[in-house]
């Protein structure tokens, strides 16, 4: 007996475990990257210091820049979802006048 | 078999072949799309889509060219000046303003336009109208107009169209291959 | 089991926040199985999914105080995986694999019987390209909805219903060992 094929795709991609010890090797990557970045904060405090006041003077750019960021990704999206929309028109009309014709012979008449 | 033959050989060749006169007034490809003010609350599901030049150019900026997905697209809409959309599927037979929808199809009817195929299906009452915008033989317009008892589509596309790489969408964004090549 | 394996994940949230370790590795067990499973169908690859898994628990530490429930963090996990692991698809451009698309699928013999249909199946979701994997690794494997899938991905619900659709026909058409062209209703 055949089983239905959706649930033969939801048993072929059941989740599956990692190695054993994965958080152990999550958990040491963190404690790397704490050790890492405490060395990196205490050797940029000062730059940070004098970015400061740049900072404040270009976060109005830079919320604009994230505005716009937005507003592209949004656009995208749309264009996208046009572009699905308007192949799937044109295939059902495709479709349709495949079905309505029968093939016709390979006699070179193109008709 | 005629239907079928225009669309298979490739819309583009049916341009190609097209002798215009220059002279005739030809319409421009952007239809006048009713507001259906109120439509969207209406829906179960809608889509309202309007990419002017700007928006459009704005979208292109944010395809990655890496994607194979958005490097179609791009391709796509390379010429083309604006994508306009109103897609509206409802929960009840007819739930939408006809008229308001077969006023768009009357533009249609304007010098320029022609008419590329007309699927009538009685089964699923479903009527799709394909129209091309064709001046001095290049396609500067594409409109589709589908419509069912719960749902209608139209779709306005502005500018020079390349059919060639609206076929090439196949296989991007779950598009099912349109098969329009040539077969000799 | 450790004591943190029997708290609420709300409460793990808040314990993790307040700087337990503790209680974030009992995260990292509740949801390895999840977010690694996902690398690895998008990846198809033990060592890279492992990778982009800690990646993305690494990722997890760092932002814990935006998580603000266990159904934000089990969506903000898949999202992250799924995005991540398609990111990495793109800039690594892999093409060791054919894409799976209707002119690859020739007939094949049918495997009805074939003691490794779910492996052969797992790989053929694996040929999909990026998007298409994403969708029918959330659909099927996390067993999400088309409106879940659909803001994990930022995709429109539409678009998600495309891929499925199309995916299914492709992958039953190669299962079953007939022709694209004939399958398409």
């Amino acid at each position: 007996m055949s089983k239905d094929f959706e649930q033969q795709l939801y048993e072929a991609l059941r989740p599956v475990d990692p190695e054993e010890g994965f958080e152990q090797r999550v958990l040491a990557r963190i404690v790397q990257e704490r050790s890492s970045t405490r060395r990196k904060v205490t050797r940029w405090a000062s730059v940070a210091l004098a970015a400061s006041v740049i900072f404040a003077a270009v976060l109005g750019t830079h919320e604009w820049q994230l505005r716009r960021e937005q507003e592209g990704l949004e656009a995208r999206k749309q264009l996208l979802e046009a572009l699905r929309l308007t192949g799937e028109k044109l295939d059902v009309a495709y479709q349709a006048v495949n079905r309505e014709a029968p093939e016709p012979a390979d006699d070179g008449s193109g008709a | 078999m005629i239907m079928r033959a225009l669309f298979r050989h490739s819309m583009l060749v049916l341009v190609g072949t097209l002798s215009f006169c220059t002279n005739t007034f030809a319409a421009d490809g952007q239809l006048k799309i009713p507001e259906f003010a109120g439509l969207a609350d209406k829906a179960a599901e809608s889509v309202i889509i309007t990419l002017d030049p700007s928006l459009l150019r704005l979208a292109a900026r944010f395809l990655d060219p890496s994607d194979p997905e958005d490097a179609a697209a791009r391709a796509a809409i390379a010429g083309i000046k604006g994508i306009y959309v109103r897609s509206y599927k409802f929960d009840q037979d007819f739930a939408y303003p006809k008229a308001d929808v077969d006023m768009v199809r009357k533009q249609l009817g304007a010098p320029g336009w022609q008419q590329l195929v007309q699927v009538r299906t009685r089964a699923e009452q479903q009527n799709v109208d394909i129209y091309l915008l064709v001046e001095q033989e290049r396609a500067n317009g594409l409109a589709i107009i589908a419509s069912k008892p719960r749902e209608f589509t139209i779709v306005n596309i502005v500018g020079s169209i390349d059919m060639k790489k609206l076929h090439e969408l196949e296989g991007q964004f779950g598009i099912p291959k349109l098969d329009l090549e040539d077969k000799k | 089991m450790k004591a943190s394996d029997t708290w609420s994940a709300d409460e793990l949230l808040t314990r993790a926040r307040a700087g337990e370790s503790s209680a974030f590795a009992a995260l990292v067990r509740r949801y390895q199985r999840t977010v690694y499973s996902i690398a690895l169908r998008m990846l198809s690859d033990r060592h890279r999914a492992e990778d982009l898994a800690q990646e993305v628990f690494l990722q997890l530490y760092r932002t814990l105080d935006g998580i603000d429930s266990d159904t934000h963090l089990a969506f903000w996990l898949r999202k992250v995986a799924v995005n991540r692991a398609i990111d990495r698809m793109r800039m690594e451009s892999r093409h060791d694999n054919e894409p799976l698309t209707e002119a690859v699928a020739v007939a094949d013999e049918p495997i009805e019987d074939d003691p490794l249909l779910h492996k052969r199946m797992a790989d053929l979701v694996a040929q999909l390209p990026p998007a298409a994997r994403a969708v029918v690794v959330l659909r099927y494997q996390e067993d999400l909805d088309p409106t879940d899938i659909a803001s994990t991905l930022d995709m429109s619900i539409n678009t998600v219903k495309s891929h499925l659709k199309r995916s299914l026909t492709l992958l039953r058409a190669r299962v079953q060992g007939t022709a694209i062209v004939e399958d398409i209703r």
